[in-house]
């Protein structure tokens, strides 16, 4: 008996050797990372390719590990960086000290910081650990660049943010009080959800138009201008 | 170089003698200097703002602050539409749209030939010809469309100069007063005033007077 | 005072609980006190009340039972009963917020007041947490500057009216305004007209959201990253107590404290704007040695090794007065201490002087009897022989206008000039050097030769021996010498023994250098080299025999080649010594300059050797302002490259002589001062850290000084840049941000220090010169922006510096026959001329030019001559 003993303790042993195998081939073979996988992070951009990022630095300030260093300055009038009076002019994250803790894409006020799902990136120098806007920022297309150090699989950059609303997007009057997604990285693409109406549709709120007439009444008053 | 006329510069030094705190001619000034000009320009300000001893951004407060008082350049003619209850009933709101379009202007605004000024304006207690317009505080109403165009006819080729004067020489602030009293004697009436007060008081109620 | 104050309480309840408060105090005020928090926004403790923003509303129990009454106009009466937290209470600051906040922008990350912000944090606390309106918010130009220093964003004005309220009531130029009405009201200056006032810095403190914000701060931190400590501003010598606010080893602003006995929380902006000069890439960081026309880098053991060979030849001459040394208004008094250690007790050289010829004699400054600032503005009556403060003293002249303005004190002004206290004062007299002498003779008499003077004075009740008058003494037109200011004041004394002076120049620790030895014949203490103590003897072994020689004598000297070495520690008499052409030849003459600066200045730019100092907010180390009140001043950055606090260069050239000054570190200083010297005795770097003196302690420490009262608590909405990173969170109660510490006696050691009289300083008068023919009077003052170091390294305060022109009156212009904007040239005495431009100006007196120093640095040309009582210039059209 005592074999069969022997045998039961072995039981759940036994019982694995029939189950199909977790072990990967990493790093020829990769599983598929979970939806909301927090990986490298990305600035991104707005359709008109000015930079969401203001420089307001609330990421600096929630980020528990201290790893994010911001200075804002005033946009150049006649080439602003992003929309508004202030610019991110200083972006840094330290990648040593990043816990990837996504507190910084919840404080960012303009969902100019996301997260990609990039988890594979390694430094020879401690400075190369500290990603600038020049890494950072997305390109012009609103995918993130891909560094040579970085090991991109397909769906790095994909379903990394909520939905969010341009604030006041600079320059071009196509893209005024436009209700859009960020969902992917850099531009808006996904239509809003119930309840989020694109001002520019043919539902649009009735509301608008009263706001709208009370502004032209504003304006009128006014001599058409501002003082 | 003085922004008021001579004649002008005189009365105004008048005006700020007449109050006891040189700061309350302040608002007579600005009507003084608007009859001159039409509106109270920078320039005038300043002058007001040294004759008055403040700084000028205090001028500009207060006058920016009154609708009679203009600091941009207005018409010869300004012309005011009540939409005031009264008004709006009898359809205030669709003379100053009609006066709107005729004039080719928005409220605020002035002629490119420098002749009108449109405003909106509130009761101007002329509810019993409503709906009624006013052009350089001379009152015209019931006003048709017709007749609003026919009005603006009038003032186009000057049939009406007789009754309505050019604009800003229709706040008439300059008045006479007594020279002024001397604030101690003013004092001293007071006082004698208020004693005499307390002897009364201290007479009716001689408990509570020592008290006071 | 203590049985007044129980008569005048009354007692009333808050929220049920009963208080006791000072009758007629403010509701509002009354419950902070009590630990109950009103939430406000245009009330602040510094200004008249005008209760516009609704914010404050508590109910008040009246006849018709309780009714919202807004707390900020309500003043406390016996019985009255108040709930400040109710349903009805609650729902008006709902509907307070969500009415503020219909045409506020919701910017605040962009915004410099997000996370400093009292209506951020008020409507966090207090708000209904979201709004109805959901319309088309106002909308202006996003921020126009209103000055060089200011932006003006009027989207997010609320209307609170501090700022100009500030404008016009405190700072007495109301250059800001509420334009229009209603729903367009703005706050804006006048078309075309800056926001020129020098205290326009406050409005930016005070404003509660971010409506106004600061140039040389916009976009530059955020509250979070900053951190904070307090100082004593050191640009002027008020000694304005300050926060110093940094942000990444970079000073990013200061904020005025509110200190009832200095600043009241005011700040003049040549103060709050100057930190960016330390910011600035321009400073010395290394030690430099001259070769041929350039500066080379080199080390510090090799300079220092340098200077001790120096000062060992100079001194084998025989003569330790061939060396001096000239200290700036930049030291504390650790660093005064530690040079005039270096000079007096080491190297046995009296030649130390802190004043370039624009000052007063130590020995007068130390004879005065001295005033407080609190005793200035509220004396009976006030005689100002001064330069115009509000030019060089901007917070004291805020403190006096503000005493004036309430009737606490009345002001005469007697000068040669016109200035901005004219306009507080009863009676300005024009003097010459001659009316000034009679007027010090019998300024009380009834057979005074200035019958409305005395008449003030005596309908003040300011005694016949000067009892209740304060003088502020000053230098009033620089065209005089200072022994006619030095004969008048002693003069003055003489006949009004009672009076008391508060000197007002400029010089930021002058005070301190007068009382530390910083100046010719005086040592720590005011002490002479006579009268030194036998503890002072014991610790500085080697002290001149004789006295030495003061700035002017020292240029002198080295005109005749008998100064072999001079020590420049952050003093620019290229620039700053009034006769610049004396300073510029001597300075050409001496053997070896060394210049311990923190910029290339003219002076060390020229100079053989130059050492890098630590500027403000670098070091640690106490401060004396101008009525001797001693603060303490804090480190908050790390100084760049090798620049070292003074003290230590001058410990550093003592061990180079093999001596050792004795001290570690600049508490040690300050035992030190507190042992040698009598004036300071019962100081230590303890006793100023505590609470109850953070606002300094007055030397002489007597009894009175140490009664101060407890600082009172921070109101964070009065002051939200300071209190939001005190706190780094939400608005609480009460934000206790010092405890009411008391203050220990001052121990047993104390004695009354030796007060030298004015009986042992003679008044001399000069002789004045006779005008000569064909010149004019010159009026030379200052403006707040000359050209110096610190402000030309201020990339904002530097567009500021005033322009060299030349004014003169009407009457005078048209008998010169030139008009407004022409050129004139003006030629000095010794013939070294200058063109200015004119300007026509009717407040100058007649015959007399006005000439602005510091806006101008011709080569050849000095207006002011040392060697004349008087100075005259002749003018004629280029």
């Amino acid at each position: 008996m005592a074999v069969f003993d022997a045998l039961g303790g072995f039981k759940v042993t036994i019982g694995q050797v029939f189950q199909p195998r977790v072990t990967k081939q990493y790093p020829e073979e990769k599983r598929k990372k979970p939806p909301r996988f927090h990986g490298r992070h990305v600035l991104n951009r707005y359709e008109d390719g000015s930079e969401k990022c203001i420089g307001c630095e609330l990421c600096a300030g929630v980020c528990p590990a201290g790893c994010i260093y911001v200075r804002g300055k005033d946009n150049p009038p006649d080439a602003p960086v992003s929309p508004g009076e202030r610019y991110g002019y200083v972006y840094e994250i330290n990648f040593l000290r990043c816990i990837h803790c996504d507190l910084c894409v919840e404080a960012c006020p303009t969902e100019a910081i996301t997260e990609t799902k990039v988890l594979e990136f390694s430094f020879t120098s401690r400075r190369d650990a500290i990603y600038t806007k020049k890494e950072l920022v997305v390109n012009n297309d609103g995918t993130p660049k891909r560094l040579p150090w970085e090991d991109w699989r397909v769906g790095d950059d994909e379903f990394t943010s909520g939905w969010m609303r341009a604030t006041s997007p600079q320059g071009s009057k196509d893209f005024e009080g436009r209700t859009h997604w960020s969902g992917e990285l850099g531009e808006g693409v996904r239509k809003p959800e119930a309840g989020q109406s694109d001002l520019k549709s043919e539902d649009a709120s009735p509301r608008y138009m009263i706001r709208k007439v009370e502004a032209d009444r504003i304006s009128k008053r006014h001599g058409g201008k501002v003082r | 170089m003085s922004f008021f006329n001579p004649e002008n510069l005189e009365k105004a030094q008048i005006l700020v003698g007449l109050y006891p705190d040189k700061r309350s001619a302040l608002i007579p000034l600005c009507h003084l200097a608007q009859s001159q000009h039409g509106h109270l320009s920078n320039e005038a300000m300043v002058e007001i703002a040294e004759l008055v001893g403040v700084q000028p951004a205090e001028v500009y407060g207060t006058a920016s602050f009154y609708d009679m008082l203009h600091t941009e350049e207005v018409g010869k003619y300004l012309v005011g539409v009540c939409t005031n209850v009264a008004c709006l009933l009898s359809g205030g709101q669709e003379l100053l749209e009609h006066a709107s379009d005729v004039l080719g202007i928005p409220p605020g605004a002035t002629t490119e030939d420098g002749k009108f000024t449109l405003e909106e304006v509130e009761c101007v207690a002329h509810c019993d010809k409503a709906p009624c317009a006013q052009v350089n505080y001379r009152y015209f109403g019931p006003l048709t469309n017709g007749d609003f165009d026919q009005l603006v006819d009038d003032l186009k080729s000057d049939r009406l100069s007789d009754s309505v004067p050019p604009h800003g020489v229709l706040s008439r602030v300059f008045r006479d007063a007594p020279p002024m009293v001397p604030l101690e004697i003013i004092h001293q009436e007071r006082r004698v005033m208020d004693e005499a007060k307390k002897a009364r008081l201290a007479a009716q109620n001689p408990d509570a007077g020592g008290k006071q | 005072m203590s049985t007044d104050e129980s008569q005048n309480l009354v007692t009333l309840s808050i929220d049920g609980r009963e208080i006791k408060a000072k009758g007629g105090e403010l509701l509002i005020e009354a419950a902070e006190k009590s630990g109950v928090f009103i939430p406000r926004f245009c009330y602040h403790n510094r200004l008249p009340q005008v209760g516009v923003c609704r914010m404050c509303l508590v109910e008040v129990k009246g006849p018709r039972g309780f009714s919202l009454q807004p707390s900020c106009y309500l003043p406390v009466s016996e019985g009255m009963e108040v709930i400040t937290q109710s349903e009805k209470v609650k729902k008006a600051q709902d509907g307070v917020l969500e009415f503020l906040l219909i045409n506020h922008p919701l910017d605040c990350p962009t915004c410099d007041k997000g996370g400093e912000c009292p209506l951020q944090d008020q409507t966090l606390t207090y708000g209904p947490g979201e709004s109805r309106f959901a319309e088309e918010k106002r909308h202006w130009e996003k921020p126009i500057a209103i000055s060089e220093l200011v932006f003006l964003d009027r989207e997010r004005c609320i209307q609170c009216d501090r700022c100009t309220r500030f404008a016009d009531v405190v700072a007495g130029d109301a250059l800001i305004e509420f334009i229009g009405r209603g729903d367009h009201t703005e706050v804006n200056v006048f078309p075309d007209r800056p926001f020129s006032s020098y205290f326009s810095g406050n409005t930016v403190q005070i404003c509660p959201v971010g409506a106004l914000t600061a140039a040389p701060y916009r976009f530059k931190a955020r509250p979070w990253d900053l951190s904070q400590v307090e100082s004593s501003c050191m640009a002027c010598s008020m000694g304005c107590r300050i926060m110093v606010q940094s942000s990444q080893n970079g000073l990013t602003r200061y904020l005025g404290l509110d200190s009832d006995s200095v600043n009241h929380g005011w700040l003049c902006d040549k103060g709050r704007f100057g930190f960016e000069a330390i910011n600035s890439a321009d400073r010395v960081t290394s030690p430099m040695i001259r070769k041929g026309d350039s500066f080379v880098e080199t080390s510090w053991a090799s300079a220092l090794s340098l200077i001790g060979s120096k000062i060992v030849d100079a001194k084998a001459s025989g003569d330790p007065s061939r060396i001096g040394i000239m200290l700036g208004s930049r030291l504390t008094n650790e660093d005064i201490y530690a040079w005039v250690k270096l000079a007096k007790g080491v190297i046995g050289t009296d030649s130390v002087d802190s004043q370039l010829g624009d000052g007063l004699r130590g020995e007068v400054i130390a004879a005065l009897p001295r005033a407080t600032v609190n005793e200035a503005v509220s004396a009976k009556a006030v005689l100002a022989f001064t330069g115009d403060i509000k030019e060089e003293i901007p917070v004291l002249f805020l403190r006096l206008r503000e005493a004036i303005r309430n009737g606490r004190t009345k002001l005469v002004t007697v000068g040669t000039r016109s200035s901005s206290l004219d306009k507080l004062s009863e009676v300005s007299a024009r003097v010459t050097p001659d009316q000034a002498r009679l007027l010090a003779m019998e300024v009380t008499k009834d057979s005074s030769k200035f019958p409305e003077i005395s008449a003030v004075l005596s309908k003040q009740g300011v005694g016949a021996d000067g009892e209740g008058l304060v003088v502020l003494l000053g230098r009033e037109n620089l065209a005089w010498d200072q022994s006619i200011v030095e004969a008048f004041a002693l003069e003055l004394s003489r006949s009004l023994p009672k009076a008391k002076f508060l000197i007002t120049l400029r010089g930021s620790n002058f005070s301190g250098a007068v009382d530390l030895g910083g100046v010719p014949r005086l040592l720590p203490g005011r002490s002479s080299l006579e009268t030194a103590t036998p503890v002072l003897r014991q610790k500085w072994a080697n002290l001149p025999a004789q006295g030495g020689r003061g700035a002017k004598e020292m240029f002198n000297a080295a005109l005749r080649g008998e100064l072999d070495l001079l020590f420049l520690v952050g003093s620019d008499p290229r620039q700053d010594y009034l006769d610049s052409e004396l300073a510029n030849s001597a300075l050409d003459n001496v053997g070896f300059v060394v210049s311990v600066d923190t910029y290339l200045s003219r002076s060390s730019s020229s100079a053989d050797l130059v050492l890098p100092a630590a500027a403000f907010a670098e070091k640690a180390g106490t401060t004396t302002n101008l009525e001797g009140r001693v603060f303490t001043v804090n480190q908050k950055v790390t100084s760049p490259g090798l620049c070292r606090p003074d003290w230590t260069i001058a410990s550093e050239i003592a061990l180079e002589l093999e001596e050792d000054l004795g001290f570690g570190s600049a508490e040690d200083i300050l035992d030190e001062i507190a042992e040698v010297s009598p004036l300071h005795w019962g100081l230590s770097w303890h006793r100023l850290t505590k609470s109850a003196a953070l606002d300094g302690v007055v030397v002489p420490i007597t009894a009175t000084a140490l009664s101060i009262r407890p600082r009172a608590m921070l109101d964070q909405i009065s002051t939200p840049g300071i209190a939001s990173v005190w706190n780094q969170g939400l608005p609480s109660s009460k934000t206790s941000y010092f405890d009411d510490g008391t203050i220990e006696e001052p121990g047993s050691a104390s004695q009354p220090p030796a007060q030298a009289s004015v009986a042992s300083v003679e008044p001399i008068w000069p002789v004045a010169p006779v005008q000569p023919l064909g010149t004019m009077r010159l009026g030379y003052s200052r403006k707040l922006y000359g050209q110096g170091e610190h402000l030309m390294n201020s990339p904002h305060l530097s567009k500021l510096i005033v322009e060299a022109k030349c004014r003169i009156s009407s009457k005078t212009a048209k008998e010169l026959g030139a008009e407004m904007g022409d050129s004139l040239r003006v030629a000095d005495k010794a013939g070294g001329e200058s063109l200015f431009e004119l300007e026509i100006d009717d407040s100058v007196g007649d015959g007399i030019v006005e000439l602005i120093r510091g806006s101008f640095s011709n080569p050849g040309f000095s207006p002011v001559r040392s060697d004349e009582a008087v100075n005259y210039v002749k003018v004629e059209r280029a």
